[in-house]
């Protein structure tokens, strides 16, 4: 197993690079620069040439990429044009609000889901499951940005009960009144995530769950006398939820990527946001940094749920 | 308040530089005026204005006063309309986005202060004195004017300012000729001197900035003498390389203004705390509270009264907020335009010597035979769109004909006189007729008079639901007079390609509508001269060059003068019409009515109830809902 992992890790260098050199081209097509925005009459001319000297953008692609990639190298991904910061530490100041809300996100989700999941299949043809079913259809139905938008609207300004955006109130002081800050922030979207996120999970465990009941292991330890509830604990769930642990590596490094459509809404400053935000400005340090990431994270996902399924299920092995 | 020199580029539509165009959730218009962009998006609107509407302009109070007895402090909170996140440098140095300088502006005070004309004033913290024989500017600070730890602003402090800007290692973007045009900056920025040789020290609070020339627009608020100061006892450690990224700029920034900033959740929100030893007076509010709102949220925020003033209030949507109960919606006219252009030449690169010099600058060239150099053309296409119409159906009456390249708020400098070019389809062909454009083989559209088919290409940009539908009707008010516009390749361009292709003279390019914030100095130099890259257009003519050069002299010290210049330029300008001003905009300012006095009249002295920070007050502990 362990070569397997070393060998997939090894095959991710070229891979990266060939995507890093995917995404310069792409970036490079974009019409305009960061200072195609700035504009000042003030400003000589030469000045802003001089800025977009300095900055590199003048060069041609590979010498831009060559550079890039021997100051990546060092540790140096270059400078963010629209905060005028480093682009790790502007990356690094979005990292901790994505991670809280993709945390408490996934959390919610498999509290909403597994339950469920695991009910509607064992009493399955029941009303419970039925009204789970419909509950399934219409939250895979509905895309995010309508919920989010509906949320907002219903719980953040109609009934007042959640802050309606950002991610912390200026007002907190203390540890203590941040984290319960960040907290009260981070409730709505992450409600909103988990009520839509749920679906595959229901679904598979459902499903799993109903194959299961009538399988010959089940019906053997019934026979042997293991009361009901055992054989639904340590039995059926265990094989039932495989299908989602393959995912799982997945759901671990969508912990860093965040959600471009519910920070927007919720104005949550976050990974998602920080993307959505360079694109339209052409930042492309940012951009660069931000989509080589979430490639990589692509990468890592595949192979972490590889590994997650080969130790939940002795009977997979990959060579 | 800031006075702030800008002059930016105002797009056409939402979507832009530092605008998020909603995923999803309706489209944004930030019509402040101010952060390069500002858009021209409205919602409600017929397909097509039709044209003969009389428009009836909204009018708006610049003050309102709500009776009642003033609490004891309170929380002012402030909602600041964006779609684009501050950057949070506080330093008026060292800051690129508007945002920032709008958030700042609470905090770090300004030396200047100015008059209804933008003309600096003896209100602010500095008073400003001008030798045009000396080529000096004297600038004397007002005595008590503290930081906020507490130390006193001194003609050090201004200098500092100076002194980061010109820095060899400078990271930021504020450098320009103002600046060169110091004796002695040249050679301190190349790092031959370690002090600035014009500037001098006279004592504790006057400064003296030499120059190798002056000019009348200096006596403008932001036309070209630094307005700010920057406390070097509390910076001067700090490498200027490091400066941008440093806790004293970003975290812990110390101004002179009335307020204290208190925490910064950064891109989020800001809190102020009352700057007791403020120069002018305690400020009678405890503390300020500002968030930023994204443009589909804001009106949703009034309704439930989240804020007591709404910063930069999205027009487009002014409909839905016209009569919130528990506001008043203050009004004054932005500093803003915008334009049909009209392709007329090409930039010119400088052209050097063997050596390197400069013989000839990088200018604009005029080209007489570029398809719209016929000024007959321009003034029919004027004639032809009824822009009266647009104002009242697309903006709700919040932009309006305009009439002139100076907007009216440089009231002194403003030519009210001029008609301009209200709808009238009957002259637009008649001009048309006399210049020889006519239909020679009966399709409805004019020929060239050399009786070459005549296609206008028009590019303009994309966003907001209005965009097209104002497109398509300046376009099918052109076809009405004989003209065939076509849009180009078809469709709107997004911002940035937008103005990388009208920026660079792509041939393509016709007619473009574009947008110009102007700043808080009249002066048309940077936006029509000869040399200003930012004239897209590249029409040039010596008659132009001369009224640029008027407008500029020093012979503008006598004012009069100068603003007869100005108006005879006006003049000359709507009859050559390189560009037809479309549309004067209204900025509009939502206050609680628990807000005591408030007031946005330019040039106000700030100790006027209403106007300073320091005076505002509150008269209930809650927001008002009607």
């Amino acid at each position: 197993m362990w070569k397997t992992i070393i060998r997939r890790v090894l095959l991710m260098i070229p891979q990266i690079l060939i995507l890093s050199i995917l995404i310069f081209i792409l970036a490079d097509f974009m019409p305009g620069d960061p200072f195609t925005g700035l504009v000042d009459p003030n400003l000589d001319p030469a000045q802003l040439d001089a800025m977009r000297e300095a900055y590199g953008l003048n060069d041609p692609l590979p010498v831009k990429y060559v550079r890039w990639m021997k100051n990546a190298l060092q540790g140096d991904f270059g400078r963010s044009f629209n905060y005028q910061q480093p682009v790790t530490a502007v990356i690094a100041g979005r990292m901790g609000n994505t991670i809280r809300l993709s945390l408490l996100s996934i959390i919610l989700t498999y509290l909403i889901g597994l339950p469920l999941g695991i009910l509607a299949g064992r009493y399955n043809e029941s009303i419970l499951d039925k009204t789970v079913l419909v509950y399934n259809f219409v939250s895979f139905a509905v895309p995010i940005f309508v919920l989010a938008l509906l949320m907002v609207w219903v719980f953040g300004y109609n009934l007042n009960w959640f802050p309606a955006r950002g991610s912390i109130s200026v007002n907190a002081v203390t540890q203590w009144d941040k984290w319960m800050s960040q907290l009260y922030h981070l409730l709505l979207p992450s409600i909103t995530t988990a009520i839509l996120g749920t679906t595959s999970i229901i679904q598979y465990l459902r499903s799993e769950i109903i194959d299961a009941k009538v399988s010959d292991y089940v019906k053997t330890a019934r026979s042997k006398g293991v009361p009901i509830q055992k054989v639904y604990t340590k039995h059926i769930f265990r094989n039932a939820s495989l299908p989602i642990a393959s995912g799982f590596g997945f759901t671990i490094v969508s912990l860093f990527t965040g959600s471009i459509f519910i920070e927007k809404i919720f104005t949550y400053r976050g990974m998602g946001y920080l993307f959505l935000q360079s694109i339209n400005t052409r930042d492309y340090s940012v951009i660069f940094v931000l989509a080589l990431f979430y490639g990589f994270l692509g990468l890592i996902g595949t192979l972490l749920s590889d590994v997650i399924l080969m130790a939940v299920d002795p009977r997979i092995r990959i060579d | 308040m800031s006075n702030k020199k800008r002059y930016s580029m105002l797009a056409s539509t939402a979507a832009v530089a530092f605008i998020l165009a909603a995923c999803g959730n309706g489209d944004t218009d930030d019509n402040t005026g101010n952060s390069g962009n500002g858009s021209d998006t409205s919602e409600n609107t017929d397909e097509n204005a039709s044209p003969g509407d009389e428009a009836e302009p909204v009018t708006f109070d610049q003050r309102v006063e709500n009776e009642g007895e003033p609490i004891d402090g309170g929380t002012l909170s402030i909602g600041y309309v964006s779609d684009s996140p501050f950057t949070g440098i506080f330093s008026w140095e060292l800051y690129t986005g508007n945002p920032d300088a709008d958030i700042m502006s609470y905090t770090m005070g300004t030396l200047f202060g100015y008059d209804e004309n933008y003309q600096i004033d003896d209100s602010g913290a500095a008073s400003f004195d001008l030798d045009q024989d000396a080529n000096k500017v004297t600038i004397t600070l007002k005595d008590d004017v503290l930081w906020h730890d507490g130390e006193p602003v001194t003609a050090g402090d201004i200098a500092f300012a100076y002194e980061i800007i010109g820095h060899p290692e400078y990271t930021g973007v504020r450098y320009s000729g103002d600046f060169a045009n110091i004796v002695g900056m040249e050679e301190y920025k190349d790092g031959a001197t370690d002090s600035i040789e014009g500037i001098t020290i006279v004592d504790d609070k006057t400064v003296e900035i030499e120059y190798q020339t002056v000019g009348v627009q200096m006596l403008q608020a932001g036309g070209g003498v630094w307005s700010y100061a920057a406390p070097r006892h509390y910076l001067e450690d700090v490498p200027v390389a490091e400066l941008e990224s440093a806790p004293e700029i970003r975290e812990n920034p110390i101004g002179f203004g009335p307020f204290k900033v208190d925490n910064i959740v950064p891109g989020e929100s800001v809190s102020y705390t009352a700057f007791e030893d403020y120069y002018r007076g305690a400020p009678k509010i405890d503390r300020i509270e500002l968030e930023t709102v994204p443009t589909t949220t804001a009106v949703a925020a009034m309704e439930n009264a989240q804020y007591d003033l709404f910063m930069s209030m999205p027009t487009d949507q002014f409909e839905n907020y016209e009569n919130i109960p528990g506001y008043t919606n203050l009004g004054i006219d932005d500093t803003a335009y915008t334009y049909i252009g009209f392709k007329l030449g090409e930039w010119q690169e400088a052209e050097k010597d063997e050596d390197g010099n400069i013989v000839e600058p990088a200018q604009n060239v005029y080209n007489p035979d570029s398809k719209m150099a016929d000024k007959n053309l321009r003034q029919a296409m004027a004639y032809a769109i009824d822009n009266d119409a647009v104002g009242a159906k697309y903006y709700q009456g919040l932009r309006r004909r305009a009439n002139s390249p100076i907007i009216p708020n440089f009231s002194d400098y403003y030519n009210e006189d001029l008609e301009g070019y209200p709808f009238d389809p009957d002259r637009a062909n008649e001009v048309l007729d006399e210049a020889g454009y006519e239909d020679t083989d009966g399709d409805g559209i004019r020929e060239t008079p050399e009786g070459e088919e005549l296609v206008i290409n028009f590019a303009s940009m994309s966003g907001g639901e209005t965009a097209e539908p104002i497109v398509k009707y300046y376009m099918q008010s052109w076809e009405r007079v004989g003209l065939k516009v076509e849009l180009l390749e078809g469709r709107l361009h997004e911002f940035n390609s937008f103005y990388d292709r009208v920026e660079a003279d792509d041939p393509e390019i016709d007619i473009y509508q574009g947008a110009w914030s102007t700043g808080f100095d009249p002066t048309p130099e940077g936006l029509y001269g000869r040399l200003a890259p930012y004239n897209y257009t590249r029409w040039a003519t010596e008659e132009n060059d001369e009224y640029m050069e008027a407008m500029t002299s020093t012979e503008g010290f006598d004012l009069e003068w100068r603003q007869e210049q100005f108006k005879e330029w006006q003049e000359y300008f709507m009859d050559e019409l390189p560009i037809i001003p479309t549309l004067f905009r209204k900025a509009v300012t939502p206050v609680n009515n628990r807000v005591g006095v408030y007031d946005i009249t330019v040039g106000e002295n700030p100790d006027t109830e209403g106007v300073g920070l320091h005076t505002l007050y509150l008269i209930s502990e809650d927001r008002a809902t009607e």
